[in-house]
């Protein structure tokens, strides 16, 4: 007999069922495929850095080495299993010359590297450690994927050329997030081209045991060995590593999130309406001694057969995509060792989705227990239910239209049905306005100051040379010379002794110069002004534990100086780890300068920068906008993709649970139509009530999905953010946006669907809905 | 003078193919203004349709329909629905109202639409209204807390508030008690001796006696036409006057 009824409610249904296993099929395969891909992302990242030997701690290295202290120093430390330093050979990016083009005009130090012979391994595509003929080179994936290498042309580097052998996965350098990459040439070769770049060493190290990498680097630092570049541990690899797969994965777990909770949505509103519809069917049943977990069970069985396809299906469709997704994890990292155990994984997720929703329904169908046998038979409808907004009276109304009025009484009359249309409006809202605003905002100027690089136009780094100090002066002469300069600064980088609470020595690397030029945001406090103040990255005053007002110890000039932290900021460069301050020390060790400068008349910046980058040939000169470009110009336009995306989706949504909700109303409301309609109120007069009803939850669900974007959104972001270095984070909110065309959007949505939806109402006849 | 209704040749079906069936087999039909009409028959004789038909609630597929003077089949659906709220009134057999709306916003529902402004005096009507039929009090009750009788006098209140021309009515006692049927058909008594004209639908002969005429519908054509002569409560005559309806009852119902 259930199967009877099932068949019936489903064809009498069909546009809720459909909409509800679709909705359902989406979740379960948005969560399989989260599951999956986390699985797989972490795996093979342990897998590529496994098979690769990645170092436990890498210090960069600029200038002389001293490699018999080094080695010294890695016999005596206990925790060392392993060290080697690597030779990276920075060539030009303009003397790479592939048949595509050159890599001019790329951001990244690129540099020739050895195969190393113990660890920090280049591996093939295989995973393999690639051992590289003469004249052959293996190339970064990176370039590989983007095009602008293939493998079998030819390259020529600073006028040497090479056959593309393949492409190489590089554990350390591979993510665009970390500023160099390697090319594999093979020994003859790199010695070879010694002369044309400059060398940069990776002094590396692997540990017995991970866990004593903060007492390794506190004991290299105090040690003072070489330390003229960015340190990079293990743990930050892997970060950068997971970091673009990482963020489609968060994406995917939240769209998936408000498709769960869309889903629901659709069960909890199909639901109350049919248990509305059946009133007096319900109180029929329990009149003539049916049990409640019976009743139940007629309804149970129907959405656990809605969600069991639905949860097949999603599956099905997450095997589907999987590999497509998982395309871009296997080619930079390979296959992950526990690949087995995800199918496994993404089953169960399905599982979970599918008991979680009949538990749902289970507790929606509680109301049963409610249901009064004597007041459903007699009156077919809940009593509570007519009393909704009961102090709300036809008879006390004088400034609303009638038929506004009756639609708004409707929705207080009936809220726990039009809560579900309201919390579509207020998803709807909150999934256009946070992708747009945080598009927004990482597409404005200032972001970069929240990633420690001041809002410029050109960018000199002076570094890996002698005399940094005077060179720097001489480009600083002729750009204060330089009309064409609007405002410049030189900031320079020194290294300087710390004196810690517990009277141990640490190295500090501090910018000096003027931070009010070009200015950062700050996520506490503010620019360093005054010669005893300093500014400290995020990371820095964590790892020190200071904070804004305390005082830290600094050797300066030979004495020791007591300087209040003034401000913190977050930071990206050089390992994130970096401070500012003002006052200047010309006997420290000068480690690189920069020099950063706006035009007057932005639109010669090519011109300019040729032009300085010809005349000092020992400073590398970039334009700031093709850095970000380059570096997060991917990420902002999947950002970009991403909002647009969303709004497509969100108004779909919205046009679709719209419909779908007023249709059903409309259906349920026969009776109440055909009675005004007897009464004499017109098709457009009942229209009119629809839209009242409409627009009511609109402007409601306008105004909360607003207000939580921007304050639940804005936080939820401003988490994300901060996991990735950023800490201070607030919306750059475009008003004309997120104000006027998004509210307008939502509202024509809302508004057609609402005509669409009411057409039927139109043909819904007197005499067939109240014979007597 | 012109009858406030005229019904010309009226035919309606249901049904396609061989399931079709003329329900009103053209059915003509005068009612004058002032009349007290009851339509009788036997069930699934097309007496509802009859009364949908005549008050442009349902169309009609060949005849026409005059109310005072206009052709109601040429109306269009809004001009319809004004004529319905402006000149007619409208008592079912089950209580036709809103649940989400009080007792009091029920009868001023269809008034409402326009008389918006003058909502206070609506207000004082349909009091005025509700007092005459019995149910002072009860206004601010829902509509779940009130009885078939109190509820069946909202709902001519509801009809009474637009001063119609025309009452119909389908079988407005159908669902009562005798007393309280008794206490409807006084109620539609009175108004009928304000000038509104009334058409009912009934079964109950005790009600069709208390009409000027009886109309007895059958296989959707007007079978025969009964006068009882004016009725006046105050003369003791009830008695005889149901046993000779039942008498023209019995008889058409063998014809
Ligand atoms: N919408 C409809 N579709 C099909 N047939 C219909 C429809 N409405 C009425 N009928 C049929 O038309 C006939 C007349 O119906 P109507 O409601 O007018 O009868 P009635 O005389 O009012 O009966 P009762 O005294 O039982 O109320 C019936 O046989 C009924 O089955
Ligand atoms: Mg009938």
């Amino acid at each position: 007999m259930y199967l009877r009824i099932l068949r019936n409610d489903i064809r009498r249904s069909k546009a809720i069922t459909l909409t509800t296993m679709l909705f359902v099929a989406a979740a379960t395969m948005l969560v399989a495929l989260a599951a999956v891909l986390v699985v797989n992302l972490s795996g093979a990242i342990d897998t590529l850095m496994t098979q690769s030997k990645t170092p436990h701690f890498t210090q960069m290295h600029a200038g002389e080495l001293d490699t018999a202290r080094l080695a010294a120093f890695a016999q005596q430390n206990q925790a060392v299993a392993d060290f080697q330093t690597l030779e990276f050979l920075n060539v030009d990016g303009a003397q790479f010359v592939f048949e595509s083009g050159s890599l001019a005009t790329s951001v990244q130090d690129n540099g020739l590297a050895m195969q190393s012979e113990t660890f920090d391994f280049l591996l093939n595509l295989d995973g393999e450690v690639i051992t590289v003929a003469d004249g052959e080179i293996y190339v970064p994936i990176t370039y590989i994927q983007g095009g602008i290498a293939r493998v079998g042309e030819t390259v020529t580097v600073a006028g040497k050329r090479f056959t593309i052998a393949g492409a190489l996965r590089d554990s350390q350098m591979q993510p665009l997030l970390s500023s160099s990459k390697r090319f594999l040439v093979s020994h003859n070769d790199f010695t070879a081209l010694k002369q044309f770049g400059s060398v940069e060493y990776l002094i590396e190290f692997r540990l017995h045991n991970m866990d004593r990498l903060g007492a390794f680097e506190a004991a290299y630092t105090a040690a003072g060995l070489e330390a003229n570049g960015p340190t990079l541990t293990y743990a930050l690899f892997r970060l950068f590593n997971g970091l673009a797969d990482g963020l489609m994965i968060a994406v995917i777990l939240l769209v998936s999130v408000l498709v769960i909770a869309i889903a629901f949505l659709c069960i909890r509103f199909s639901l109350l309406a049919k248990i509305e519809d059946d009133y007096r069917e319900i109180g029929v049943m329990k009149a003539i001694g049916l049990r409640v977990a019976d009743i139940k069970r007629i309804y149970l069985t129907q959405y656990v057969a809605i969600a069991a396809v639905g949860s097949l299906l999603g599956y099905g469709l997450s095997l589907l995509f999987r590999d497509a997704l998982l395309a871009n994890i296997r080619l930079y990292m390979g296959e992950s060792a526990n690949a087995t155990f995800a199918p496994l994984l993404g089953i169960f997720s399905v599982t979970l989705v599918f008991v979680a929703i009949s538990a749902y329904v289970n507790g929606v169908l509680g109301r049963f227990r409610h249901i009064s046998p004597a007041e459903a038979v007699r009156f077919g409808v809940s009593q509570e239910k007519a009393g909704g907004g009961r102090h709300f009276r036809l008879s006390a109304n004088r400034w609303l239209g009638t038929n506004m009025f009756l639609g708004i009484k409707d929705v207080l009359a009936r809220k726990s049905l039009y809560v579900t249309m309201l919390t579509v409006l207020v998803l709807a809202a909150f999934i256009i306005i946070v992708p747009q605003n945080l598009h927004n905002t990482i597409a404005s100027d200032t972001f970069i100051t929240y990633m420690g690089v001041g809002n410029s136009d050109l960018r000199i780094d002076i570094q890996q040379t002698d005399h940094i100090a005077e060179k720097a002066a001489e480009i600083a002469a002729v750009m204060a010379n330089d009309q064409a300069i609007a405002r410049f600064v030189v900031l320079t980088t020194q290294t300087f002794r710390v004196q810690l609470n517990d009277s141990s020595d640490e190295r500090l690397k501090v910018e000096l110069g003027d931070h009010s030029v070009f200015p950062l945001t700050y996520a506490e406090g503010r620019a360093p002004a005054a010669a005893n103040e300093i500014a400290l990255s995020v990371l820095n005053a964590s790892e020190m534990g200071k904070t804004v007002g305390d005082v830290i110890t600094l050797v300066i000039d030979g004495r020791t100086s007591t300087l209040t932290v003034c401000g913190t900021y977050s930071d990206l460069t050089n390992g994130g780890k970096t401070a500012k301050a003002v006052f200047s020390d010309p006997s420290a060790d000068t480690m690189w300068s920069v020099i950063t400068a706006e035009l007057a008349d932005p639109t010669l910046l090519d011109e300019k920068i040729a032009a300085y980058a010809d005349r000092f040939a020992f400073a590398k000169v970039s334009d700031i906008d093709e850095y970000i470009r380059q570096t997060y110009g991917g990420t902002i336009n999947a950002m970009g993709a991403a909002s647009y995306a969303a709004i497509g989706v969100a108004l779909a949504l919205t046009v679709l649970i719209t419909l779908l909700f007023i249709r059903m109303l409309v259906a349920k409301d026969r009776y109440a139509i055909a009675v005004m309609k007897a009464f004499g109120f017109t098709n457009a007069d009942i229209r009119a009530q629809y839209v009242a009803r409409s627009v009511f939850v609109l402007l409601l669900g306008m105004l909360l999905g607003t207000l939580l974007a921007n304050t639940l959104g804005e936080r939820l972001v401003g988490a994300v953010m901060a996991s990735f270095g950023a800490a201070s984070f607030t919306f750059i909110v475009n008003p004309a946006f997120a104000y006027l065309l998004s509210p307008l959007l939502m509202a024509s949505a809302v508004l057609a669907s609402t005509f669409f939806g009411t057409l039927d109402a139109g043909h819904i006849k007197i005499s067939e809905n109240i014979k007597d | 003078m012109q009858p406030l209704i005229r019904g010309e040749n009226i035919t309606k079906s249901f049904g396609v193919g061989t399931e079709k069936r003329n329900v009103l087999d053209g059915i003509s039909v005068d009612i004058q203004q002032g009349e007290f009409v009851a339509v009788m028959g036997p069930s699934g004789s097309g007496k509802s349709t009859l009364l949908y038909a005549l008050s442009g609630m349902d169309s009609v597929d060949s005849g026409r329909v005059i109310f005072d003077g206009a052709n109601v089949s040429a109306l269009k659906e809004n001009e319809l629905a004004d004529l319905r709220r402006t000149n007619m009134g409208f008592v079912f057999q089950q209580p036709t109202l809103l649940r989400n709306l009080n007792i009091l916003d029920n009868i001023l529902l269809p008034s409402m639409r326009d008389g918006r402004k003058h909502g206070a005096r609506l207000t004082e009507k349909a009091t005025m209204l509700m007092e005459k039929t019995g149910i002072a009090g009860l206004e601010k009750r829902d509509i779940t807390q009130a009885s078939g009788g109190q509820l069946q006098r909202v709902g001519i209140c509801r009809a009474l508030m637009g001063d119609p021309k025309i009452i119909f009515g389908d079988e407005p006692t159908g669902a009562l008690n005798s007393t309280s049927a008794n206490e409807i058909m006084r109620l539609l008594a009175e108004i009928h001796r304000t000038g509104v004209t009334i058409l009912l639908v009934t079964h109950d002969v005790g009600v069709a006696t208390k009409t000027e005429r009886v109309l007895f519908i059958l296989d959707g054509r007007i079978a025969g036409e009964y006068l009882p002569g004016v009725y006046d409560e105050t003369r003791d005559d009830g008695k005889a006057r149901e046993e000779a309806l039942t008498a023209w009852l019995a008889e058409m119902n063998h014809v």
